[in-house]
């Protein structure tokens, strides 16, 4: 990082509002959630501080300093090694007592100066509770700023502050009011000054931090220790100093310290948040709210039925929008081709416009209104706090297929988009259960597959368009359900982690942050339609004029020949037809593209897109290819996010061959059966 | 003492111990389920249980609350 720039990093406790904070003071738009690790990449904005340009980042979501999940060891590893010159710590002000720990073991560790930001001020007003703020500041020597982000209350107060405290010494406040118990403290001192001398440790961090760090047996400053040259003199006072420690706590030593921690928050909370009856009022109505939802008989019918709800909302009012739009691409086509004709331009040129770009960059648009709503209904999980009660009631299933209860918000993230999904793995602490899951997220049906089944399910099966669809996405989550059993047998034998995560009281979401939410990731959708497709499109649409004087998407045309070279791999699968080959194959650049080239390569609009797949396809086979595009090979960049993410090329690439072959396998089954049976 | 698996709903009980291997306690502790604290079973049904604990609501999975023991509490109110 370079010097001159300032950065300001965002730490703490998932659902704190962290990210409503961060797209306050940096204007930038950015989804907010409610499920443990939301914030699943790093986040990065700009803000003005009384005149001067600041970088804030925001941190994932983490309740200690600990290191046990990944987002732990990021967050940790930012500020230990990018030294941002000011932490502001977000806290969720109705909950200080959990929420004060990490705040704590920030104020220990001595990086940056603190900035408290007491969030949600107004559910602490609201709850009739009331916190001495000043008193509490001046106790611990930093700061604190109320706040309620989401009504943007204090957020220019916030800025204020920050502005002050840039440029303070780290070790702003020089002394911190908490203190470990007296033959504590001796250990920590006698072997921080020993730690001091240390050439290697002494310079990396403070070392009392790593003192108290070592005494907790924390893996990563073990290891460090490793590389020191007075290691065992180092490793011999350590012992001698935590068995002398245990003795006379009676229990071991790293839950005496946590212990000590959360005593001296109880102590603050004591003093300085004054409660009153009726505080429990929301918390109990989410309770009741829980009694149903959570419910271990009601839990699993409820929350089927939701996700059955939401496809069937999703296809019906986004479908009416639908119709609309595709109309107006093809009246459009036809506007275009008779200006394009009075211009007296060459007709490739026509062509290029009509076959090649609303031919198929339109197939694809007309589809942005369900995807819309899918968006929405998705944010609308996680702003209201389900997604948590999901994964809690899926747990059982979950466990038995070999998976963690939480693999399921990767996966039901993976149904807008696999790559935000498999990112949203990071939260399983355990990294087997991650793999897994990674592995096994990109048999969700995206937002981008979803053309092709409403292409294919409207022309086939009108009627019962909505659920054929829904069974496709079903038959997505059974077939994750058992690789996910068979990849554990195979590759990572032993028990899932067992679950545990925080229910979030129940939130109303406000319309404009789901609208803005799901508007913000359909516009994603909308860009790449622009770029990528209209890219892909436009190549197909090349390829399939060339070589020169051949005629339009024709099998002599270079497309043409693509196509019939991997035709006979698909004959046995019942679409042995070169331009179905050729939209799986570039289907592989983005899921949307199969669409596109379909309809580039049978000319415009949905109508008669469908009449020209009508013709090739039977049902029996349109039903084939439609599991074969849910199953085979995901997009490049969904390859891409699997290799980033288990750090390995080989998982990338098997993750490509087993949904090949499945894929390939299913359709083959689907469409052999079929002739069985309807002959 | 008893796994927090087998208490009732409604039920206010001490933690006594935990368990578990060294990563379990330390998740559970940095969200705040110590020896010695106390808690109130929201909802338990032989299985995943929801925990109120410093007024947070915490889901448990079968496997966590067996490993976390625990001992009943007479009603304060």
């Amino acid at each position: 990082m370079k010097k001159d720039n300032i950065v300001i990093a965002l730490a703490g406790n998932p659902n704190s509002g962290k990210t409503t904070i961060f797209n306050a003071l940096t204007g930038s738009r950015q989804r907010v959630g409610n499920w443990p690790g939301v914030t699943v990449e790093r986040k990065e904005g700009k803000t003005d501080l009384d005149g001067r340009q600041v970088t804030v980042v925001d941190l994932p979501g983490i309740y200690s300093l600990t290191a046990n999940s990944l987002d732990e060891r990021v967050a940790r590893d930012f500020i230990v090694q990018d030294k941002p010159c000011l932490i502001a710590v977000v806290l969720d002000a109705s909950n200080l007592e959990r929420n004060l720990y990490l705040s704590l073991q920030l104020m220990e560790l001595k990086a940056a100066p603190l900035v408290l930001v007491f969030n949600m001020i107004d559910e602490v007003e609201e709850k009739g509770m009331s916190i001495d703020l000043d008193g509490l500041s001046r106790l611990l020597g930093i700061p604190i700023v109320a706040t309620a982000a989401k009504k943007n209350r204090g957020i220019q107060q916030l800025k204020k502050v920050l502005a002050e405290r840039i440029g303070l010494d780290a070790l702003t406040p020089a002394d911190i009011p908490f203190r470990y118990r007296e033959n504590t403290e001796f250990a920590i001192e006698r072997l921080s000054s020993r730690l001091e001398k240390d050439p290697v440790l002494g310079q990396s961090s403070p070392s009392r931090w790593l003192a108290v760090k070592l005494l907790e047996d924390d893996r990563e400053y073990l290891a460090r220790l490793e590389k020191s040259p007075l290691r065992n003199a180092l490793l011999e006072d350590l012992g001698v100093l935590k068995k002398e420690l245990e003795k006379s706590i009676g229990y071991d030593l790293e839950t005496a310290l946590v212990e000590e921690r959360y005593g001296f928050i109880n102590g603050i909370v004591k003093e300085f948040v004054k409660t009153s009856w009726g505080l429990e009022d929301r918390l109990s109505l989410s309770d009741k709210i829980d009694k149903v939802l959570a419910n271990r008989v009601l839990g699993l019918p409820i929350f089927f039925f939701l996700l059955w709800l939401i496809f069937k909302l999703t296809f019906d009012v986004g479908g009416f929008f639908v119709d609309h739009i595709d109309r107006l691409f093809t009246a459009l086509g036809s506007q275009a081709a008779t200006l394009i004709d009075r211009l007296d331009a060459p007709s490739w040129v026509a062509s290029l416009v009509e076959d090649g770009i609303i031919g198929g960059v339109g197939s694809v648009l007309v589809f942005v209104p369900i995807i819309f709503f899918l968006y929405l209904a998705i944010s609308l999980l996680e702003e209201s706090g389900y997604m948590a009660r999901g994964a809690f009631v899926m747990d059982k299933v979950m466990h038995a297929m070999g998976l963690h209860g939480k693999s399921f918000i990767p996966m039901v993230v993976g149904f807008g988009c696999n790559v935000p999904g498999i990112m949203a793995a990071r939260t399983l602490e355990n990294p087997k259960d991650r793999i897994i899951t990674i592995l096994i997220t990109p048999l969700m049906s995206c937002a981008a597959r979803l053309p092709i089944y409403v292409l294919f399910a409207g022309a086939f099966f009108a009627k019962h368009q909505g659920t054929v669809i829904f069974a496709i996405y079903l038959l997505g989550i059974a077939l994750a359900m058992l690789m996910a059993r068979l990849f554990k047998s195979i590759f990572f034998k032993g028990e899932p982690a067992p679950l545990i995560m925080e229910l979030p009281p129940y939130r109303l979401p406000s319309a404009k942050s789901l609208l803005l939410s799901a508007w913000h990731r359909s516009f994603i959708f909308i860009q790449k339609a622009g770029t990528v497709i209209f890219l892909a499109v436009v190549a197909v649409w090349c390829l399939a004029s060339l070589p020169l004087g051949v005629a339009y998407a024709s099998q002599e045309s270079i497309v043409g020949r693509i196509g019939s070279l991997f035709a006979p791999l698909l004959e046995p699968v019942g679409f042995g037809f070169w331009q179905a080959a050729v939209a799986l194959v570039f289907g592989i650049l983005a899921k949307e593209i199969v669409v596109g080239t379909l309809g580039t390569l049978y000319g415009a609009g949905e109508e008669t897109l469908s009449g020209a797949i009508a013709a090739q396809f039977t049902p029996v086979s349109a039903l084939a290819f439609m599991v074969l595009s849910l199953v085979y090979i995901p997009c490049i960049a969904t390859i891409g996010a699997v290799r980033k993410e288990t750090n390995s090329w080989f998982w990338a690439l098997f993750t490509v061959a087993y949904t090949l072959v499945l894929g390939w396998l299913l359709a083959f089954l689907i469409f052999q059966g079929g002739k069985l049976v309807y002959p | 003492m008893c796994p927090l698996s087998l208490c009732a709903t409604g039920e206010r009980v001490k933690v006594e111990k935990i368990a578990g291997g060294c990563e379990v306690r330390r998740r559970l502790e940095a969200m705040g389920v110590l020896p010695g604290e106390e808690v109130e079973v929201i909802s338990c049904h032989c299985g995943p249980v929801i925990l109120n604990i410093k007024g947070c609501r915490l889901g448990l999975g079968c496997g966590m609350a067996q490993k976390i023991l625990v001992t009943p509490v007479a009603p304060s109110r």
